[in-house]
């Protein structure tokens, strides 16, 4: 009670000092005073007494220090006056300060937002009851993403017959497309034991219970808090609203009943996807459920591991595999894995990102490094102009840990300032980042999104990277203050510079190049290869055609379709601009694809090693409007509709199955198919479904209207998309044009991944090397400007300017070359880390490094040049006298 | 001054003498002492302030006789409370100290 009681006046007395001092010191003199009255009375002198009183009662000085340190905290005083002293330090050197603020807020910036992305989707585990024991599982073909997506009839057969997991939940996204304007629900279906699986409970209502499952015409279905929040203001009418949910695979629309609100902490088994409502099974008509699919989490019984699941699963999933390989042996490549699910189910934005993102993070904890390098370095090189000042300090009584904790406060100041800035810099890198993510995923389901919580975890990761940060570039100047002898100090005046100060500056520098080194080589392999994916020939003119996808489902019948195919091809050519129409089944990378096994007669494929051939449905002028060539035979006509059996082959199917002979004319089969079609077109080769990939053998078959349109345009695209959705919309009925977007946008959808690293690299790369650029300029300047005299007796003595500059850029390019030597195998062993992570990125050559090494020398030449220059410009009597 | 006997003291003085300075209090404790126990400022200031901070005295500024300005420090009822329970503490001290001591060596 009583030392809280002295703790509180004492913080009190912190900041109440001035009025305090005075009437302390009035005390003390009164002392003093009274002795020497005492002594005079018996009969001392009055200079004597005094004298006397003096040293009996000690030093006025010393009690009032006593006292000071007594009457506050004295810690908190320090900081005070420290954080004081700082900001006045700081003011006086505002360009240091705004370069160092700036390279601080960006360091910390970046990996504030690298973080707040990475965490939810790799880190964060999901907020439900014991996530540690959740399991997904997915299944595996050799060359395809590993996807999670097992029949209803699957999940049963899972669920009843498994001896090591307590409970399994089956979950699938409903595909709710936006019509224009309103934003899409992001719904699931779900089992009906999904929240008790998860133990999540409901905030208002109910959660879904076993008696969900049967089908029904009004399912019932759990909103998350937030969107309860948004649609229903949080109101408990909420219950018994109707959601309805459009997917077009389902017959009609689904009428979920809101029975129940979800937790508010529980937002979903995924960060990457938009969870707004569960709707229980009842949702899928059972004449539907045996061709439903969902995904599979499982909860695993204590004292289970993976590794027993795996095994387990790969025995039940077994007869699945049997089946399909009775189909087509390929199958047997099938696998079926499980793996933990704690921080949520994979999706394929996680899939795809996960490493790029994993690689950004350490991306940009290496450019952290780099930059408390640089500050370490600006900071030694001015500590050495501060050393005076410092000697002064000592000499006049401060405590060489206090001088410590005055540099050391300095430092957090500087890092606090940058730590503060990067966090608000970083809530708009991470929008930045999510909206780059998202744009390119066209997977069926809920739009993606991206949680970016600014919670505890970001701010608890960004207070201790700005601590980190602190520590590792104020500790050099910290070690500095503390070894600074005062006599030395004051005696050279700033005069020449201690030996391990110099090792120390020039190792700073050696790491800096060396560090930047690597960053450069691996933003430049991913530069490199995002120019090659974009270079590559695609086959077709990505540059001039718009897509439209549009939902034909109101024509009655094939007849029908083509007859109002032709009214809006006639319509959408007649808008200026519009060169030619084509609908296809399918648009180049835009995620959907078929593909079917190709029989040729005199064509033998090993049954193991048998491939598909790419499917399309065109209409005519297909290959005019993607500016593919026709390489031999004809263009399918109007009149084809007639002679459906007639097809386009590309030039890669013609050179596989046709080997030196010509195409046109013959006859092949499609799997499971009786009839052949008969060949009379070869068409140029153009990419299919992924850029990374060799254009594959195509088969085009001829459909008049169905599947998307494509516009090949001359006029600016986005004045013509208006007009051409309005026009659609008026032959095939209101709200039957989906998206409208161009080929170069669906293109660069495809290749995200790439982007955003070649991007990100690319920004920090530069970002290393300007840090570099600066850390190299400031010490060779400080270098120099410490060398003045010496450079001035030289002058003196009669050696040329260019002996002078010799000497100081040879010392100088020796740093930089060690920085380079120990630079080389960091960038080759990053690079083929940073190539190995990204899917489809062959193995790194040399390049990346040669061109980032180019860059990094252009920079050193730089920073060396002025500093040079300036040290030939010294006049031999200026600096001599300076002494 | 044996450490920790610094508070008893001059807690037990002001008791003695009630409000009085600093200057008085050292004069006190030194002639009941008889001389044996001299406090130099360094000692009695920094221990009347930490009195204070614990809110057993009270310091107010006053006149001397010779009508200076001079901080009076008094016991607050803390104080002496505190000071009751020291010498509680001291004697029981004492005697204990006396009963191993007396022992026949």
């Amino acid at each position: 009670m009583s030392a809280i009681r002295e703790w509180l006046r004492r913080l009190r007395g912190t900041f109440h000092r001035a009025p305090e001092d005075a009437e302390m010191e009035e005390e003390l003199r009164l002392h003093v005073d009274m002795i020497a009255d005492d002594l005079k009375r018996r009969g001392l002198s009055f200079e004597d007494a005094a004298r006397q009183a003096r040293l009996q009662a000690g030093g006025i000085a010393q009690v009032m220090e006593q006292r000071r340190d007594q009457r506050g905290l004295r810690w908190l005083e320090d900081l005070i006056q420290d954080l004081r002293y700082g900001v006045r330090t700081l003011r006086r050197a505002p360009v240091f300060t705004a370069v160092t603020v700036a390279t601080l807020t960006l360091a910390i910036g970046a990996n504030t937002a690298a973080f707040s992305l990475v965490d939810p989707l790799l880190f964060r585990d999901l907020p439900v009851r014991d996530p540690g024991r959740l399991v997904q599982f997915t299944e595996r073909y050799p060359g395809d993403p590993p996807l999670n997506m097992f029949g209803l009839e699957n999940y049963a057969q899972y669920r009843d017959r498994n001896t090591l997991f307590s409970d399994m939940v089956g979950l699938a996204p409903f595909n709710t497309e936006s019509s224009a304007g309103s934003e899409p629900v992001g719904a699931w279906v779900v089992t009906a034991n999904f929240f008790r699986f998860l133990g999540v409970r409901p905030a208002l209502g109910r959660v879904l219970d076993d008696s969900d499952d049967a089908p029904s015409g009004a399912p019932p279905a759990v909103v998350s808090w937030r969107y309860w929040q948004g649609h229903f203001n949080g109101e408990a009418r909420a219950l018994g609203s109707i959601i309805d949910i459009n997917d077009r695979r389902l017959p009609g629309p689904v009428h979920a009943t809101v029975v129940g609100v979800a937790e508010r902490t529980f937002s979903g088994v995924t960060a990457s996807m938009r969870s707004d409502v569960w709707v229980s099974l009842g949702a899928i008509p059972a004449a539907m459920r045996s061709r439903a699919g969902v995904a599979l989490m499982a909860r695993l019984k204590p004292g289970a591991s993976i590794g027993q699941a795996r095994a387990e699963m790969r025995v039940l999933y077994q007869p699945s595999i049997d089946a399909l390989a009775q189909r087509d042996p390929q199958w047997r490549h099938t696998t079926i894995d499980v793996t933990s699910a704690r921080v949520g189910l994979s999706t394929p934005l996680t899939d795809q990102f996960g490493g790029p993102l994993s690689l950004l993070m350490a991306i940009v904890a290496i450019l952290l490094l780099l930059a408390c390098a640089n500050i370490a370095g600006l900071l030694l090189a001015r500590g050495a102009s501060r050393q005076q000042e410092m000697a002064v300090r000592v000499s006049l009584g401060a405590g060489r840990l206090r001088m410590v904790r005055q540099v050391l406060t300095e430092s957090l100041l500087l890092a606090s300032i940058g730590g503060a800035l990067g966090l608000v810099g970083a809530r708009f890198g991470a929008t930045v980042l999510t909206r780059i993510m998202t744009s390119g995923t066209q997977s069926p389901g809920p739009p993606p999104r991206l949680e970016i919580p600014l919670d505890a975890r970001v701010l608890t990761f960004t207070i201790g990277a700005t601590l980190l940060a602190a520590l590792a570039f104020g500790l050099a100047p910290a070690i500095v203050a503390f070894v600074s002898a005062p006599a030395s100090g004051l005696r050279q005046g700033g005069g020449a510079q201690t030996k391990s100060r110099r090792v120390f500056g020039n190792g700073l520098v050696i790491a800096q190049v060396a560090i930047s080194l690597a960053l450069l080589s691996v933003s430049q392999l991913y530069i490199g290869h995002l120019r090659h994916l974009r270079d590559r020939s695609l086959g077709f003119d990505r540059d001039r055609v718009l897509l439209m996808s549009v939902n034909t489902s109101r024509a009655q019948n094939r007849a029908q379709l083509a007859a109002l195919y032709r009214v809006v091809v006639a319509r959408l050519r007649a808008i200026p601009g519009v060169d030619s129409v084509a609908a296809s089944g399918m648009t180049p990378m835009s995620g959907g694809a078929s593909s079917a096994f190709l029989r040729v007669e005199g064509f033998i494929e090993p049954a193991d090693d048998r491939q598909r051939v790419s499917l399309n449905a065109v209409s005519p002028n297909y290959f005019l409007t993607y500016g593919t060539p026709l390489l031999a035979g004809r263009d399918f006509r109007d009149s084809d509709v007639d002679q459906p059996r007639r097809i386009i082959v590309n030039q890669a199917l013609a050179r596989k199955y046709f080997p030196g002979r010509d195409p046109l004319g013959r006859h092949v089969w499609l799997e499971n198919q009786r009839d052949p079609y008969e060949i009379v077109g070869v068409a140029g080769d153009s990419k299919y479904n992924d850029v990374r990939l060799p254009s594959p053998p195509t088969v085009y078959q001829f459909a008049l209207g169905s599947g998307d349109l494509s516009l090949r345009t001359s006029g600016r695209q986005a004045a013509l998309a208006d007009d051409a959705r309005r026009l659609v919309n008026d032959v095939f009925g209101p709200n039957s044009v989906g998206r409208v977007t161009s080929l170069a946008e669906q293109v660069d959808a495809s290749i995200v991944p790439e982007r955003l690293l070649a991007t990100l690299a690319g920004f920090f790369g530069t970002v290393g090397a300007l840090l570099a650029a600066i850390g190299l300029f400031g010490l060779l300047a400080y270098t120099v400007a410490r060398q003045t005299k010496e450079i001035g007796i030289r002058l003196a003595l009669g050696a040329t300017r260019g002996r002078v500059s010799r000497m100081v850029a040879t010392s100088a390019g020796w740093v930089v070359s060690v920085g380079f030597l120990l630079g080389a195998p960091a960038a080759f062993w990053s690079t083929r880390v940073a190539a190995r992570s990204v899917e489809s990125l062959p193995a790194a050559g040399g390049g990346p490094i040669a061109s980032a090494a180019a860059a990094l020398i252009a920079v050193a030449i730089i920073a060396v040049y002025v500093p040079t220059r300036r040290a030939t410009r010294v006049e031999p009597v200026i600096a001599l006298r300076a002494e | 001054v044996l450490q920790g006997t610094l508070d008893i003291m001059v807690l037990q003085t002001l008791a003695a003498l009630g409000s009085s300075h600093g200057y008085a209090v050292a004069a006190r404790i030194q002639q009941v002492s008889g001389g044996r126990v001299q406090l130099n400022m360094g000692t009695l200031y920094p221990g009347l302030m930490r009195l204070e901070q614990r809110g057993f005295v009270r310091g107010t500024w006053g006149a001397t006789e010779n009508n200076r300005r001079a901080r009076f420090y008094a016991l607050t009822p803390a104080g002496k409370k505190q000071l009751a329970a020291e010498k509680r503490e001291w004697s029981r001290m004492v005697t204990t100290m006396q009963a191993i001591l007396s022992e026949p060596s």
